[in-house]
């Protein structure tokens, strides 16, 4: 699988020895390396479909570092990528050619817990899950938990705004995130932000979070934290349609009940995930809930109550309730394993991501189906129902002639019909490189030029990340002075990618 | 003499605008000009009417999303969304108590422009946190679409999020989907009386640091001067001194979360429970600041906003006091300090300046004359690196400051 990426410089790559040489001046040791079997980890993150090793490899270990490195690369006209823990779904950290990686996995340090303020002050390496693990000796936690907790880093959930089974109740990383500091491409240093539960000026900090990595390179994050719940329940409920799960997403949410998380897998996936964690899902159903409700454990258990009786009323074939820790964790694991689940299923599989209003979950899973059968291809569905978020995995083989481009194929347009049904190309894995050619579909030329004038705020030499999220390059100076008319795309001459 | 543009779409928003560019005039933007005293004055010789944008374009109960115009009125979009039993998290501040302006004045675009939350914000986030997106033309003269109608995207930059807060100088907000949650069937405030500043302040961290989700707590000192508002009046304020502790949800769990509660805060003395109906009277009063009304024996202090980390609220409102002789209120557990201090030429900026930042905080004066907010930073000033950026992101999106200019800096040239 090719992409199309800014041309490399050649005046660069030809000065590749003595950028080493500096930028080893300014990380001494090992945190810099440049030999090509070193950085083939690198060479992709989570996307694994695109590959390409970067000029070299940078690890700073301080944000004085990070700053100089950056500094370097601003005053010679290098692009830079900054890199958490590479789990990037979308290429958001997909290496250039005459690039410096940036990664910031040596930053996994605890800088301060203010239990009293409910925050956490912490480095941008470390793993979502260890920072509710920093915390959980208070009975505290960190709310937003992408299912890749385990392995994502705390700075990619700021670059990808991540959300996570949770998001429905306690929000995104955006609503989680209080203040950062935050080195621009001069390398200056800010601090935006900080324990204060609200911030002065513009919404940086609202800016930054989901910005892919485009703006800066953050350095320290204080997360909000928060008291566990006293108790958590789930339902697990079997419907013999989509659109009765869709009904029944609906009314729980129109009966003023915000569960803990709401999930939903469609047959294929339910199927998968049996057959990896044997979870006791029901076989014969076409749709699959997980419901969890948190809370006093007097209120979950009014609220299961609740639950329970809309369900029924939508016409539930099944449901479950745990009634043990144990057996709520059971719930959630095929969930949570449904990826690996369904790549047994497959040799190889796509993860689609794109958002729809919660109401339109049966007609996009009704759209989803029509496509398979036009493309010819297998799609298993889990999503986070609560929040309209849907994550189609495209089932296709990569050794049998033209499937890998079907399954990209199918994959765009399930962002197509996203977007036709009033929702977006991403909800949480981000545009990076996968889906920056489809932003045209959602925004107008007018709209991407306001996007993009952020960039310009921020960057205006386009050194960071470039090649992600925006289907065109652009010149700072002359987007700042023209004016868009018509829709008319303003810079004909510039190369599309 | 001023030119009043009353638009009655947003092509003409967008003419408006692409006027005063061509003529390189600035611009002011209003709605129901509710809350034009707050901010640094400003000299526009065209103002631009929003009120007629007034439709709420698309409201889905179930999908607990409103889409409204930005002149819709701000009572109006509540009263709706009362029907169906849902609200706005934030309980945005109607500023009209403070400001001494006609009351149910003000629109959703000036709300956004604004992003004065009341006291729910410490549990459940500011007007940014629950706008998901909108409409807006820049200074550009074009309209364009920030954010989407879904809750979870991550579809380019979250511009949604810079127009929140930004006082309408970046861009004129044509329509605007906000999300919505459920209103609570009940809620119960517990009372604390006599407490000290700080030991108020420790109870109500103890209380935020619970797993009863508390979703506001307010301290209000024992005072000579101030207006009580009904509401407290009925408590005892301001001559006791209340801590007032709020939690919200279904009946059973509020009824149980508040007996539990209770009996954590104990230390602190014994709490009154006070039910629903008197519960939400206490906590308008609080989102609107009643006791430092316009009207009140203090109606003639200037009247500041610091937003500090909660624990630091006590130190920093006890020194103010001291140090100006003014009145304090909390909120937010003590992150939000309301300070009413006599009038003054500069409004004792340095003092209040001096205390935020000591705290770790920001301070904004929210109610002063109008030769007192010309003469001081009424926002808070920021460090250079961040106000140069801040200027670049203002300069990328208006770029001859046609929007609204001043209002949130005084260096606010083109």
């Amino acid at each position: 699988m090719t992409i199309k990426m800014p041309a490399p410089d050649e005046g660069i790559l030809a000065r590749r020895d003595e950028i080493i040489a500096a930028l080893r001046e300014i990380v001494p040791g090992e945190g810099v390396i440049d030999s090509e079997r070193e950085m083939m980890p690198y060479e992709s993150d989570a996307l694994t479909a695109y590959r390409q090793p970067p000029m070299v490899v940078v690890l700073p270990d301080t944000t004085e570092q990070v700053a100089q490195v950056l500094k370097y690369c601003y005053d010679n006209g290098i692009r830079v990528v900054p890199r958490g823990n590479g789990t990037s779904l979308s290429g958001g950290s997909f290496p250039l050619a005459d690039g410096v990686l940036l990664g910031l996995s040596k930053f996994k340090r605890v800088r301060e817990i203010d239990f009293d303020n409910r925050v956490a002050v912490v480095e941008p390496g470390m793993t979502n899950l260890a920072v509710s693990e920093a915390v959980a000796h208070e009975g505290f936690y960190y709310a937003p938990d992408p299912s890749s907790q385990i392995a994502c880093s705390i700075g990619g959930n700021i670059a990808e705004n991540s959300g996570g089974v949770h998001s429905l109740k306690y929000g995104l990383t955006t609503n989680n995130v209080l203040g950062c500091e935050f080195v621009l491409i001069t390398g200056e240093i800010l601090r935006i932000g900080g324990r204060a539960p609200e911030n002065d000026g513009y919404d940086l900090m609202g800016i930054i979070t989901g910005s892919e990595g485009l703006l800066g390179v953050v350095t320290e994050i204080t997360v909000r934290i928060l008291k566990k719940p006293e108790t958590a329940r789930a339902l697990m409920v079997g419907f013999a349609e989509v659109e009765a799960a869709g009904e029944c997403v609906a009314r729980i949410i129109g009966a003023g009940i915000i569960p803990g998380g709401m999930e939903m897998m469609d047959k294929d996936a339910i199927h998968a995930a049996e057959a990896f964690v044997k979870a006791g899902y029901p076989l014969d159903v076409e749709a699959l809930l997980i419901i969890e409700l948190d809370g006093p454990s007097i209120e979950v258990d009014e609220l299961i109550r609740r639950v329970e009786a809309i369900a029924l009323d939508c016409r539930s074939t099944t449901c479950q309730i745990s009634n043990s820790e144990q057996e709520r964790l059971l719930f959630w694991a095929g969930r949570k394993a449904a990826f690996p689940a369904v790549g047994r299923l497959s040799p190889d599989y796509l993860c689609m991501d794109g958002t729809i209003p919660r109401g339109k979950l049966p007609e996009a899973l009704a759209g989803i189906r029509e496509l398979g059968k036009k493309y010819g291809l297998r799609c298993a569905n889990v999503f986070h129902a609560g929040d309209g978020n849907l994550h189609p995995l495209i089932l296709y083989d990569a050794n049998v002639a033209d499937e890998m481009q079907r399954a990209e194929d199918f994959g765009a347009d399930i962002l197509r019909l996203c977007v036709k049904l009033g929702g977006v190309l991403s909800g949480e894995h981000g545009i990076g490189v996968e889906k920056r050619d489809l932003m045209p579909e959602m925004l107008s030329d007018i709209d991407l030029a306001h996007h993009q004038r952020i960039k310009c705020a921020f960057d205006a030499k386009g050194l960071l990340n470039p090649g992600k999220m925006f289907p065109t390059l652009h010149r700072c100076a002359e987007l700042g002075r023209m004016h868009v008319h018509g829709g008319k795309l303003p810079f004909p001459d510039i190369p599309r990618f | 003499m001023v030119q009043t543009l009353k638009v009655r779409d947003a092509a003409d928003v967008e003419g408006a605008i692409r006027e005063a560019i061509a003529a390189e005039q600035p611009v002011d933007i209003v709605g129901h000009a509710s809350k034009r005293d707050i901010g640094q004055p400003t000299e526009a010789a065209t103002v631009i009417d929003l009120s007629a944008l007034n439709a709420v374009t698309g409201y889905e109960p179930h999908e607990l999303i409103v889409t409204v115009q930005a002149g819709a009125p701000v009572s109006d979009v509540i009263s709706m969304l009362d029907a169906k039993n849902q609200q706005f998290a934030f309980e945005p501040m109607d500023t009209s108590v403070l400001l001494g302006t006609s009351s149910g004045a003000g629109t959703i675009g000036g709300m956004i422009a604004a992003g004065l939350a009341g006291s729910r914000r410490i549990r459940s986030g500011g007007v940014r946190d629950h706008l998901l997106g909108g409409k807006a033309v820049s200074g550009f003269g074009d309209t364009f679409v920030a954010g989407s109608r879904v809750v979870k995207n991550v579809t380019g930059y979250d511009i949604s999020k810079l127009l929140a807060g930004s006082w309408g100088t970046l861009a004129a907000l044509t329509e605007a989907t906000i999300k919505l949650v459920p209103k609570a069937e009940s809620q119960v405030t517990l009372v604390l009386r006599g407490l000290d500043d700080a030991t108020a302040n420790r109870a109500m961290t103890k209380a935020l640091g619970s797993s009863f989700d508390v979703s506001s707590a307010a301290h209000l000192p024992v005072s000579e001067t101030r207006a009580p508002g009904d509401a407290l009046a009925r408590l005892g304020a301001p001559v006791q001194a209340l801590t007032l502790v709020r939690v919200e949800g279904i009946d059973v769990s509020v009824a149980n979360r508040a007996r539990s509660l209770a009996e954590l805060l104990l230390p602190f003395g014994k709490a009154e429970s006070v039910d629903t109906e008197a519960s939400v009277e206490i906590w308008q009063a609080l989102r609107d600041v009643v006791p430092f009304a316009a009207t009140s024996p203090l109606g003639n202090h200037v009247v500041w906003r610091i937003v500090c980390p909660p624990t630091a609220g006590a130190v920093l409102g006890t020194a103010l006091k001291r140090d100006t002789g003014g009145e304090v209120i909390y909120d937010w557990g003590g992150g939000l300090v309301w300070a009413a201090l006599s009038p003054a030429a500069d409004a004792h900026a340095a003092t209040v300046r001096a205390h935020a930042a000591a705290a770790g905080g920001h301070a904004m004066l929210l109610r002063a004359p109008k030769e007192v907010r010309a003469a001081i930073d009424v926002f808070q000033p920021q460090a250079p690196g961040v106000a140069a950026l801040s200027r670049r992101i203002k300069e990328n999106f208006d770029p001859r400051h046609i929007l609204n200019r001043g209002r949130m800096r005084r260096d606010d040239l083109p």
